[in-house]
């Protein structure tokens, strides 16, 4: 667990890392065999988010208190790390937890959807800043990257500003699962050979234009979008495929089985970071049932992407995270549900640069409070960027102006990173 | 007073001839001492040493008036519009005069007006508690009668939404959720150009002139106030009590502070006697509560008077910002000690002039139009350095605002062309009716009725008219192109907008020929120079260059339909930078 905290500046090192990277990179690009270009992107750093939405039960998930007074129907179950134990609505998740660590000790101070979610991706309790998932895609996506940076599969429209002041290349691109995007595919009456010409022409027309002047940001984020939207339509496949149905036997059929296939697709091809999201875990009545149907699915989906992340080697190299806006409140309502909670609550997180199989921080007995190593959305954000080798207390720079990347009055979780 | 481009300075330039941009060797006439505008230049061009080696010329006739139709009303110029103003053999900078003044005048300077107001105010925002449309509805009315800033604002910052005639004007609260963190920090920033986000919870750390009174100052004109849902019609509202004081600790040392309402370093505004827990409608359940001396209704008058300066500058800069491309403050509402304005003295004449103006707004963006600042090319000096971009020495580049990028693309398809047609046609042929209906109304003899022809519709009702047709354009624009949040000047583009310009069905079509749209046109046009001119006209406002006419000679030459070939080129220069840009 030793790390080393001298005042080495990750960012530029990572800069540097980054150059290095990409020239050998372009340097073998002519030369290399698909392998050894696979071995080269089997490098780079990448994010999977598994987003929860609507705020899962830590009770019924990672921080079960079973025959206590809110504890609800469930036993706890043992895990793949002795003394740890999860719901035993996880069972499938409890085999690989050697994978995966717990934060137990997470405090929000909101009981907000919009608010918890927000600070559980900006690492902020109000304001615009870039989604964790944004800063990852600027640092960690090679120039040359086939897709993308930050993709998010999800069956709904919520309008995020998830770059804030970052360039738009970094923004997240909504993905409604394995179904082929908006507007991705040629019209018809256009040929091939009338889509290359007029858009070599408009290529020619805009260096004429980037050529007079004017604010180079500008013009370079404008034809940055064309190059982007040429690498989604050049992908076409990995939209329209239909999965092996030995996979989406072992995923699920349902759309979550499928958005986990496309993710694990994605990263395999070249993605930095993918997001998805799990829809209807808003449990206000009829808790139990709902998390019993939902983690059921979840379950055995997640546990399906995390086997294959590691048996390619590739988890080596992804930061996990399963992650909520908050958690659900002990008490239990008089619908049999449970409410908004965002005081004591926990996620699960694992993969490049953090411990596995630990626990950190507890809550009480009856899990009302947190009773050790209070953490926020602060914390975890410092501790994602950190377990990514980017150095989260350096600045954005914004030209003339520079902004803290992780809230400064907020550390990582240092016992977590690896 | 430096006169722009002295007749030397031209020859200068045009010896050295490595440019390959037009210069207009045309100076402007100097305009007397005294005008706003030559002021303005006055102390662009003081502000940097050899600002004459920076600066880039006057832009062409053709650049200019795209420009300026762009910023006062949202749109590209006709066709028509563009030939006559090249063809019009006035002095430049008397026809560009002119154009001002009829592009103010205009219904469709309302129209951008309206889309610039609604973008400041309510940041792209979604309607949750105010309709849509009737916001819509106040904030053209306001555009329309050109209302002063300071009295929209205090119009905004004192409605409570409990009459429906003036709900209105409360959006600006009631779609914050009247959450009281959010609603303090958007009043500083947008009416005072400053956030005070940090300092909510401690004077702020890196910006000392931001202190945690001054948040909590704004605070206490709203701490008061509360979102009252009625709980009848669910219809939501701002209730008040008339009491409650604000006080602070800070989260670093604990220090506590306590404050009355007080517009940053203004003294605090002292509640009148006798009016602590005194009503007009007292609160019970279900009752939204009526103080008599309400804090709140203070906030407007005290942000717009004579003594904050806060607020003149504020508004001065957004303004600016619209037109030069950035704001004398940037980001706009990041205004402090160690943020000053690159121009100090231009900002506080800038704010000065619009409040001895009464906050005319038209006014102030007539006169801005009237700068060389304003008028200068956007291209490059190739021996010019970056700073020619802060100093306003080069024509910086504004990146179309979604509503902009809708009309502008409508106009150069000429899918406006016909909208303007249809809504002309069915205006006539309503007058026409209403008027048959009046006459056998009165019973008049018939040969009368008809002797009487209808008014013909006016400039405005044809524009409203349109604007009604195009509305679900527009929206589909600002779905795709706005981002969420405030005014700014940056800008950034995204793959999924890439796609809808690429692929999207949308601009397909209007790319189809259809009446006398622009692809039914150059269609019927026999020779590539013909066809280039028409092209270049339609999208970009401008003549083609000798090589650009070549080149779409060359791309004519192409294999395919003929109309195919014309719809890619069209295409290209619909989606070039050129076209995406106000440059």
């Amino acid at each position: 667990m030793r790390r080393d905290h001298g005042c080495r500046r990750a960012d530029h090192e990572f800069s540097r890392r980054g150059f290095l990277a990409t020239g050998a990179a372009a340097g073998v690009a002519g030369l290399a065999s698909p392998a050894v270009s696979k071995q080269l992107r089997k490098g780079q750093k990448r994010v999977l988010q598994i987003y929860l939405q609507g705020g899962v039960s830590q009770l019924e998930s990672w921080d079960p208190k079973p025959g206590t007074r809110y504890g609800g129907p469930f036993r706890a179950i043992p895990t793949s790390v002795p003394g740890m134990h999860i719901c035993e609505l996880l069972p499938h998740t409890a085999q690989r937890m050697h994978l995966l660590s717990i934060v137990r000790g997470i405090n929000l101070k909101t009981n907000s959807h919009h608010d918890g979610r927000l600070f559980m991706e900006m690492g902020r309790r109000s304001g615009s800043f870039p989604y964790v998932g944004s800063i990852a895609a600027k640092h960690l996506t090679p120039a040359n990257a086939p897709l993308p940076g930050y993709l998010h599969i999800t069956t709904r429209g919520l309008t995020d500003n998830t770059n804030a002041f970052l360039d738009a290349r970094h923004a997240q691109l909504k993905l409604a699962g394995p179904k082929v995007p908006d507007n991705l595919i040629r019209p018809d009456a256009l040929t091939v050979q009338a889509a290359r010409r007029s858009g070599e022409l408009l290529k020619r027309l805009n260096r004429r234009f980037s050529g007079r002047g004017g604010q180079k940001a500008f013009t370079d984020s404008y034809n940055a979008s064309f190059e982007m939207a040429e690498k989604l339509m050049a992908r076409r496949d990995l939209f329209e495929g239909k999965p092996d149905p030995k996979d989406l036997q072992r995923y699920g059929s349902h759309p979550f089985g499928r958005n986990c296939l496309l993710a694990r697709t994605l990263l395999e091809n070249g993605a930095t970071v993918v997001k998805v999201t799990h829809h209807g875990y808003d449990t206000h009545a009829e808790n139990f049932n709902f998390h019993l149907e939902q983690l059921g699915e979840f379950d055995n989906t997640f546990c399906m992407l995390l086997d294959d992340l590691h048996q390619s080697g590739l988890l080596e190299n992804t930061l996990v995270m399963v992650m909520s806006e908050f958690g659900r409140t002990p008490k239990i309502n008089v619908r049999y549900g449970r409410d908004h909670w965002g005081t004591a609550w926990s996620i699960a997180v694992g993969g490049h640069g953090l411990v596995p199989g630990a626990i950190v921080g507890a809550t009480n007995k009856e899990g009302t409070e947190v009773s050790e190593r209070e953490v926020d959305g602060g914390h975890l954000f410092h501790t994602y960027l950190q377990a990514l080798g980017l150095d989260s207390t350096a600045n954005h720079d914004l030209g003339g102006r520079t902004v803290p990347i992780g809230d400064p009055t907020r550390s990582p979780i240092k016992e977590l990173l690896a | 007073m430096p006169v722009f481009l002295r007749t030397r300075d031209t020859q200068m330039l045009a010896t050295a001839c490595m440019l390959p941009f037009l210069i207009v060797t045309q100076a402007i006439a100097a305009a007397p001492e005294s005008t706003f505008p030559s002021r303005i230049d006055a102390l662009i061009e003081a502000r940097l040493k050899d600002f004459s080696t920076h600066a880039s010329p006057i832009c062409t006739d053709a650049a200019f008036l795209r420009r300026v139709t762009l910023d006062l009303t949202a749109s590209i110029p006709t066709a028509a519009k563009t030939r006559a103003f090249l063809k019009d053999t006035a002095p430049s900078q008397e026809k560009r005069s002119r154009v001002v003044t009829e592009l103010l005048a205009s219904p469709q300077h309302a129209t951008r007006m309206q889309y610039l107001l609604d973008w400041l105010l309510m940041e792209r925002r979604s309607s949750e508690n105010v309709a849509s449309a009737q916001w819509q509805k106040y904030l053209r009315a306001s555009a329309v009668a050109n209302k002063p800033w300071d009295e929209l604002t205090r119009e905004i910052l004192a409605d409570d939404g409990g009459d429906a005639k003036t709900r209105a004007r409360a959006r600006f609260y009631l779609d914050r959720e009247f959450d009281l963190t959010v609603v303090t920090r958007d009043v500083s920033r947008i009416f005072l150009g400053v956030d005070l986000e940090c300092a909510q919870c401690h004077d702020h750390p890196a910006v000392t002139a931001y202190k945690q009174q001054h948040y909590h100052g704004i605070k206490a004109f709203l701490d008061r106030s509360f979102l009252f849902t009625d709980s009848k019609s669910k219809r939501k509202s701002l209730g008040e009590k008339a009491e409650g004081d604000v006080t602070f600790t800070s989260a670093f040392d604990e220090t506590k502070g306590k404050t009355a309402p007080r517009i940053l370093e203004l003294p605090e505004l002292v509640d009148p006697k006798d009016t602590l827990k005194q009503y007009i409608t007292k609160p019970a359940k279900n009752v939204r509560s009526v103080p008599r001396y309400s804090r709140r209704r203070q906030l407007g008058e005290a942000m717009t008077v004579a003594e904050n300066q806060d607020f003149r500058l504020n508004i001065a800069n957004r303004l600016w910002a619209v037109m030069m491309g950035r704001g004398l403050v940037e980001p706009l509402d990041l205004r402090h000690a160690a943020n000053p304005p690159s121009h100090p003295e231009l900002l506080s004449l800038l704010g000065d002039a619009l409040h001895q103006h009464k906050y005319d707004m038209r006014w102030f963006l007539g006169q801005l139009a009237h700068t060389r600042a304003y008028q200068r090319s956007s291209v490059t000096r190739p021996d010019s350095a970056t700073v020619a971009n802060r100093h306003y020495a080069v024509g910086l580049l504004k990146p179309l605002g979604p509503e902009q990028y809708a009309w502008a693309t409508m106009e150069a398809t000429g899918f406006l062309e016909k909208v303007r047609i249809d809504a002309r046609a069915s205006l006539a042929a309503a007058a026409k009716k209403a008027a048959a209906k009046k006459g056998s109304k009165k019973k008049a003899p018939k040969a009368k009725t008809a002797a009487t022809p209808p008014n013909p519709p006016t400039l405005a009702d044809i524009e409203a008219a349109v604007r009604k047709t195009v509305a679900p354009h527009v929206k589909t624009f600002v779905t795709q192109f706005a981002a969420q949040g405030g005014q700014k000047t940056t800008f950034s583009a995204t793959a999924p907008q890439a796609l809808f310009l690429t692929n999207g069905a949308l601009l397909r079509e209007w790319l189809k020929p259809a009446g006398a749209n622009l692809l039914a046109r150059v269609s019927k046009l026999d020779d590539s120079q013909a066809v280039a001119e028409e092209l270049y006209i339609r999208i970009l406002n401008r003549l083609p260059t000798e090589s650009e006419q070549k080149e779409v000679a060359i791309y004519m030459e192409l294999p395919g339909k003929r109309v195919d070939v014309l719809g890619e080129l069209a295409w290209a220069l619909l989606l070039s930078a050129e076209f995406r840009f106000n440059h």
